[in-house]
């Protein structure tokens, strides 16, 4: 299974943001983490940067289940717009959309809110290459 | 060198409270009185273990934080501003290394200021980002 693969090898970022793996499907991928204080801001809340790591990691995954394999990509430009502020102690969820591809790029654009309120925090858009440098992400484990 | 009177420490002082900027291994050195940025790679940052690059958010995050402690510290203020867009290029795999982050204020508005930030390992051009902060220009900039 295509989301077992990406996580299913050790990764460090994925471990140290606790990462969970939500709804997937043709195109569609949610992810949300919980408030951790190591990646927190000085408000106590989960830094933006956090956020971005966070929506980036989705949009991956949005287009891994569009392209139904785990080919490499790799983001070409992404945009973030801050709506508000993250509340503090606050877990964050990501709800991103493969809109469309090429054979060489895919388009996504996506929402990030709070984990428990559903509070609109951030917008993404953004595009990313496929098929680029290095194995397939599965290949490690042998495939599946 | 028309050095102004602002004070070089409390940005600083104030931006290593984040235990965000700390997961980054975030780092500023002071050169012939210009400061500069660093982030050395951790396993921690990995986006694709199969070619040990940094993760998207990692880098974007990178250039938020820096983006924001040079605006700091331009501006005399003694905490970080918020940034409310970011938009972020990514031209070149980021492997394994120390990168370089160097920002520059493109414009400071009334309202807004936009701050870019080049993204480079060992000299090569690899991230380009953009930044806006919702801060005008700081009245006492005008008076020189």
């Amino acid at each position: 299974m295509m989301a077992k693969a990406f996580f299913g090898t050790n990764h460090p970022l994925f471990d140290t943001f606790k990462i969970d793996i939500g709804i997937v499907n043709d195109g569609h991928a949610e992810m949300s983490m919980p408030f951790s204080e190591q990646l927190s801001d000085r408000r106590g809340s989960l830094h933006r940067g956090a956020l971005v790591t966070l929506l980036d990691t989705t949009c991956g995954l949005s287009i891994f289940s569009s392209l139904g394999s785990l080919k490499p990509i790799a983001t070409i430009d992404l945009r973030v717009d801050f709506m508000r502020s993250i509340p503090p102690a606050a877990g964050l969820k990501a709800v991103v959309e493969c809109i469309g591809k090429t054979d060489t790029v895919a388009f996504i654009s996506g929402r990030a809110f709070a984990e428990d309120s559903g509070e609109l925090l951030a917008m993404v858009a953004g595009s990313f290459a496929i098929g680029t440098m290095g194995p397939t992400l599965d290949s490690e484990a042998g495939g599946s | 060198m028309s050095a102004k009177p602002i004070s070089a420490e409390a940005p600083i002082m104030r931006l290593c409270d984040e235990p965000f900027v700390d997961f980054l291994g975030f780092r500023e050195e002071t050169l012939n009185g210009e400061t500069r940025y660093f982030m050395d790679f951790r396993d921690s940052h990995i986006g694709n273990p199969m070619i040990r690059t940094f993760h998207g958010g990692i880098l974007a995050s990178f250039g938020e934080v820096t983006a924001a402690a040079h605006l700091a510290r331009q501006r005399g203020d003694d905490e970080v501003p918020l940034c409310s867009t970011m938009t972020f290029d990514y031209l070149r795999p980021a492997f394994e290394g120390t990168l370089q982050a160097i920002p520059n204020i493109v414009r400071a508005g009334r309202r807004i200021t936009t701050v870019s930030v080049q993204l480079r390992l060992e000299g090569k051009l690899v991230c380009i980002g953009r930044f806006l902060f919702l801060v005008g220009r700081n009245e006492n900039e005008n008076k020189t």
